[in-house]
């Protein structure tokens, strides 16, 4: 609008700055508008004036309000007192509303910076809020040291002279832990006052147990307090998870605290418990855990589930260690602390300064011990003096080095200053090793210390006996007995004599070797005696001895031993058992076991008798005469046995004759072939000479065979034995019942029951209508023809589904169905051609049957021609009726 | 022995401290209010077939939710929360607190005391929107430390709520 209508032309801006209204574009706006609402005016006007009161008039109205407030803002943001108090309004609200993490790193420098500025400006306020924090801590951490520091002092001074401290020490050098600890173990006095296990989840009471005379509060508030406390300590020093506050401690009274995953278990000791202590705990913790995990686990505030508990609890309760009575320690420290006051001036200063020459001492103390307990060193004299250490006293010189043993002990050796005196120690073991240096004792010597006495074991010449049996005697006046009466003497001669001892007792304990003298002369060895040829050779048995064979000078008689075992020998040698034989001692008695011809078995007897005369019995009446006759009339016999044992053989004779058997009787033909039970016997059937008479036995096991095989019974029919009668069981066609009824009869005759009175005639019922209806089809045919035309194609379908259903249904009553297949034709032509024609056509029935799945044997045919017409033959009808192939039904 | 674990919530000082310190069986001083926050006390309430106890743990007043401990919650079974009525600002406070529990540990039964109904004249809170609150099923008390208006009634509620 403008772009087009623009007569007016503003010479002067009237705006004196920019945040003023714009009046010239105002104006413009003005007469514009003006103009569009009167045309004339357009005509009349022609300027602005440079200064118009309506247009501050309009101003005025249109944003007067908005001025006003502007206004307000500006001079509230210059005004910095104002703002100030205005951002406070607002300052928390925004804190509060600002991203947590991002307003603390935003804070963080400033606050760390307040922080600093304080404690440079005035240490003091910091100090002040942080002391409730601190001060416990600090005290309670200083309380701790000087704790443990009186303790040690304490238990050392009471246990150092008593008779506890010599048994302590004892224990100490026994168990291989320091003296310090097994006072302390021993010192520790401690009582377990109460239990608590508690919900892990809500810090809810499960179970409590209170030793007897120990008092708290009410348990189910301490329980939940304690689980507050774990969750405050968790949560103010951002401690992670899984661990949690395990130890508290009040003056006397400790809490410690074994946390599981249901249930946290938290024990109140008063006094000093041992570390050990927490394995106890934690492993009561852990049974609960195993015996009752379930129930912790779904505990919610009902402790009925978990009754069993206390008596767990109740182990740990009992857990306490008395105190001794050995009086109280706070007297022995006020002792202790006046004795270090008179020992040294310093010594108390320094102790107040720190602990470092406190440890310093423990240690001198620790390589004084070290010392005492050193065999062969007496500490006459120590004392610490003026930061110096004094040591005086005795040491034999085969003793260890005062000297070495410093190094490791962390004491300066410069600040030692020790004297000794060497002296020859009369503890066993330094006489030992003087007796050692002295003595040069051979190598088959042994020297050992023994219940305080010196002990030599072994082998010595003499004169070395005699050099120790002079230092036992020096010895004998204050020192250890040396005891050398269990030192063989083996000086050469000696020892050849043993030897030989020796070697003779060994002859002597040889079978078939009898010494008669023996003795030793001039070094050299005679021996005398009898020898069996097949005792060992005593030549053979001098090595190992260590006696020189060339000085050995033997002679020997040789003899017979009668001696079972020479006797076994020789006779083994001479007899030549077969391998079948086995010689044996039995109670000095010789046995001969086994089986052996004739011949050897004289022998045998031959030897025997010789023996007879003072040497050990022989018997050999264990020995089987096995010479081939025997064994071949033993192998006949067993066969005859056999024989006589078979059903339907009745052997009436037999016997052995010139190496020919011979055998006669009575054989039923059904039974076991007599030939055929020689094989595996061993007889040899050219010998066997057999005579055997057939006859019917009537054995009932025979009667079933025979009846089976003469009357062919139905499957369905069963013949069994039963108390020496034959029972005939089952169904079957009318005609096998007959038969069955004839041989029972003719049996009887010769003595033999044939129950037939559970035979039954088969019930056929169910198949006589198939019968009816197989035996009413006809297959019919067109003159001359002997293959029958489509239309019959039903009706031999038919046919042979009823055949083969009726074949099956018989079969499985176990009898045999038949069908007779009758070919007919009618009277046209010649009687030779009928005839031919109607066995053609059953032959052509018989083949359509076979070829639907009949089998062919089940099939009869037969050609009836003119001979057995259905109907009188008069009409064109009765002819084709005629021309047929009708079937019967036959069961065998 | 049935406890189940109640924590009090509410602004600070709203009175649950002294709304307890008459009624339940408290062997600790309220320092440790101000020292471990939070203080443990047991009331016992005996239902028809049953005692059972009730360890409340009075949870520091925090106005400010941020720096309230909800660990100390864990395990708890219910909540009493604790309004002044004469502060409207408190009853915002308890809701957000019992918001910030169920947030952490699901939903749980709670009665809600309008504490301090002995001054009257300074009641700010209307009947209308306690009743308004009543309509969402919650048990809502007016109680007093000083006459002990409610409170039993209040535990009793809550003890059977919690053994249900």
């Amino acid at each position: 609008m403008t772009s087009t209508v623009d007569p007016i032309s503003l010479p002067q801006r009237t705006a004196s700055n920019d945040t003023e209204i714009d009046r010239e574009a105002l104006a413009r706006l003005l007469i514009e508008i003006a103009r569009n609402v009167d045309p004339d005016y357009r005509a009349r006007f022609d300027g602005i004036p440079a200064a118009d009161p309506r247009m501050e008039t309009l101003r005025q109205l249109l944003v007067s309000r908005e001025i006003s407030e502007l206004s307000r803002v500006t001079h509230l943001l210059d005004e910095p007192q104002q703002l100030a108090a205005a951002v406070g309004d607002v300052l928390p609200i925004a804190a509060a509303r600002a991203p947590h993490a991002q307003l603390g790193e935003a804070l963080a420098p400033a606050v760390e910076r307040a922080v600093q500025r304080s404690i440079q400006t005035s240490p003091r306020t910091l100090t002040d809020i942080l002391y409730p924090v601190f001060l416990p801590a600090i005290r309670k951490s200083i309380g701790e040291k000087i704790d443990q520091t009186f303790q040690s002092l304490n238990e050392t001074l009471r246990h150092i002279f008593t008779w506890h401290g010599l048994k302590w020490r004892f224990e100490a050098w026994r168990t291989g832990a320091s003296f310090s600890e097994v006072v302390l173990k021993h010192s520790l006095v401690y009582r377990i006052e109460h239990i608590f296990l508690i919900n892990r989840n809500s810090g809810l009471l499960i179970a409590h147990v209170t030793a007897d005379n120990a008092n708290s509060e009410d348990p189910q508030l301490i329980s939940s307090m304690l689980s507050a406390i774990q969750d405050f300590v968790k949560d103010s020093f951002n401690e992670k998870e899984q661990s949690s506050l395990d130890t508290i401690r009040f003056g006397d009274l400790r809490l410690w605290s074994e946390v599981g995953p249901f249930a946290t278990l938290v024990s109140v000791i008063r006094g000093n418990p041992p570390e050990e202590l927490h394995e106890i705990v934690r492993d009561v913790l852990l049974r609960i855990h195993e015996g009752s995990s379930e129930a912790l686990a779904e505990f919610d505030g009902d402790s009925s589930q978990l009754t069993g508990v206390e008596a767990q609890l109740r182990t740990c309760v009992e857990l306490k260690q008395e105190e001794s009575h050995q009086g109280f320690p706070w007297l022995v420290v006020v002792a202790a602390l006046l004795l270090l006051g008179l020992a040294g001036g310093g010594f108390f200063l320094s102790w107040q300064s720190g602990q470092r020459w406190q440890a310093y001492v423990s240690r001198w103390q620790a390589y004084v011990s070290r010392l005492e307990a050193q065999p062969g060193i007496i500490v006459a004299e120590q004392q610490v003096r003026d930061g110096q250490f004094y040591i005086a006293g005795l040491r034999d010189p085969l003793a260890a080095d005062p000297q070495s043993l410093l190094s490791g002990t962390e004491v300066d050796p410069a600040q030692v200053h020790s004297q000794w005196q060497f002296y020859q120690s009369l503890e066993p073991e330094f006489v030992l090793k003087r007796l050692k240096g002295s003595l040069a004792p051979p190598d088959s010597v042994r020297l050992s210390i023994d219940n305080d006495r010196i002990v030599a074991e072994g082998e010595a010449p003499d004169t070395w006996i005699d050099r120790a049996r002079a230092a036992a005697r020096l010895l004998s006046a204050g020192g250890p007995e040396f005891d050398i009466s269990k030192v063989r003497d083996v000086s050469p001669d000696v020892l050849e004599a043993e030897r030989w001892q020796a070697y003779v007792s060994r002859l002597e304990a040889q079978p078939g070797i009898i010494v008669a003298q023996q003795k030793i002369h001039d070094g050299q060895f005679y021996i005398a005696g009898l020898r069996d040829p097949l005792s060992a050779d005593p030549q053979s048995l001098l090595p190992g001895t260590q006696v020189n064979p060339v000085r050995v000078h033997s002679k020997w008689q040789f003899y017979q031993s009668l001696e079972p075992e020479f006797v076994l020998k020789r006779l083994t040698a001479s007899l030549y058992p077969p391998d079948t034989v086995r010689l044996s001692i039995v109670n000095d008695r010789i046995v001969a076991e086994g089986e052996a011809p004739d011949i050897w078995i004289d022998r045998a007897r031959a030897a025997a008798r010789q023996l007879s005369a003072g040497g050990p019995e022989f018997d050999f009446s264990k020995v089987r005469d096995v010479s081939p006759e025997a064994r071949a009339a033993e192998h006949w016999q067993s066969y005859v046995s056999r024989l006589e044992a078979q059903p339907g053989i009745i052997v009436a004779q037999q016997s052995a004759r010139g190496g020919h058997f011979y055998i006669s009787g009575l054989r039923d033909p059904l039974a076991a072939d007599p030939q055929a039970l020689l094989s595996g016997t061993g007889v040899d059937p050219a010998r066997v000479h057999s005579q055997w008479q057939f006859y019917q036995s009537l054995d009932p096991k025979f009667v079933v065979k025979r009846l089976t095989a003469s009357l062919t019974p139905p499957k369905s029919v069963r013949l069994s034995i039963i108390q020496g009668r034959i029972v005939v069981v089952g169904e079957a066609p009318a005609t096998w019942v007959n038969r069955a009824q004839t041989a029972a009869e003719q049996l009887s005759a010769d003595g033999v029951v044939l129950d037939v009175s559970q035979l039954h005639e088969l019930d056929l019922a169910e198949l006589n209508h198939l019968r009816e209806a197989i035996q009413t089809t006809d297959i019919f045919f067109s003159s001359g023809k002997v293959v029958p035309g489509p239309e019959q194609t039903p009706a031999l379908d038919r046919l042979a589904e009823q055949i083969k259903e009726f074949a099956q249904n018989a079969r499985k009553s176990g009898v045999t169905a038949r069908f007779m297949l009758t070919g007919h034709s009618d009277t046209t032509g010649r009687e030779t051609a009928n005839a031919s024609i109607s066995a053609a056509r059953a032959e052509t029935v018989r083949a359509l049957l076979n070829k639907r799945g009949v089998a062919p044997e089940l099939l009869l045919v037969r050609g009836a021609g003119t001979f057995e017409p259905a109907v009188p033959e008069n009409s064109q009808a009765g002819s084709s009726t005629n021309r047929r192939v009708s079937v019967t039904v036959n069961l065998d | 022995m049935l406890q189940k674990k109640i924590c009090m919530l509410g602004g600070f000082s709203v009175g649950k401290t002294s709304l307890v310190r008459r009624f339940v069986k408290s062997i600790f001083s309220e320092t440790y209010l101000t020292t471990v926050g939070v203080k443990i006390d047991k009331k016992s309430v005996a239902l028809p077939d049953k005692t059972v106890d009730l360890i409340l743990w009075d949870l520091a007043g925090e106005d400010d939710i941020g720096s309230f401990r909800v660990s100390h919650v864990r395990g708890a079974t219910g909540l009493v929360l604790v309004v002044d009525g004469t502060r409207a600002a408190t009853l915002t406070a308890a809701l957000t607190l019992r918001e910030r529990v169920e947030a952490e540990f699901g939903a749980m039964p709670f009665v809600l005391l309008f504490n301090k109904s002995d001054l009257a004249d300074q009641w700010v809170i209307p009947d209308s929107e306690i009743n308004e609150l009543r309509k969402f099923g919650w048990q809502i008390y007016l109680t007093s430390a000083l006459s002990g208006e409610h409170v039993d009634d209040a535990f009793l509620q809550l003890a059977s709520m919690v053994t249900k």
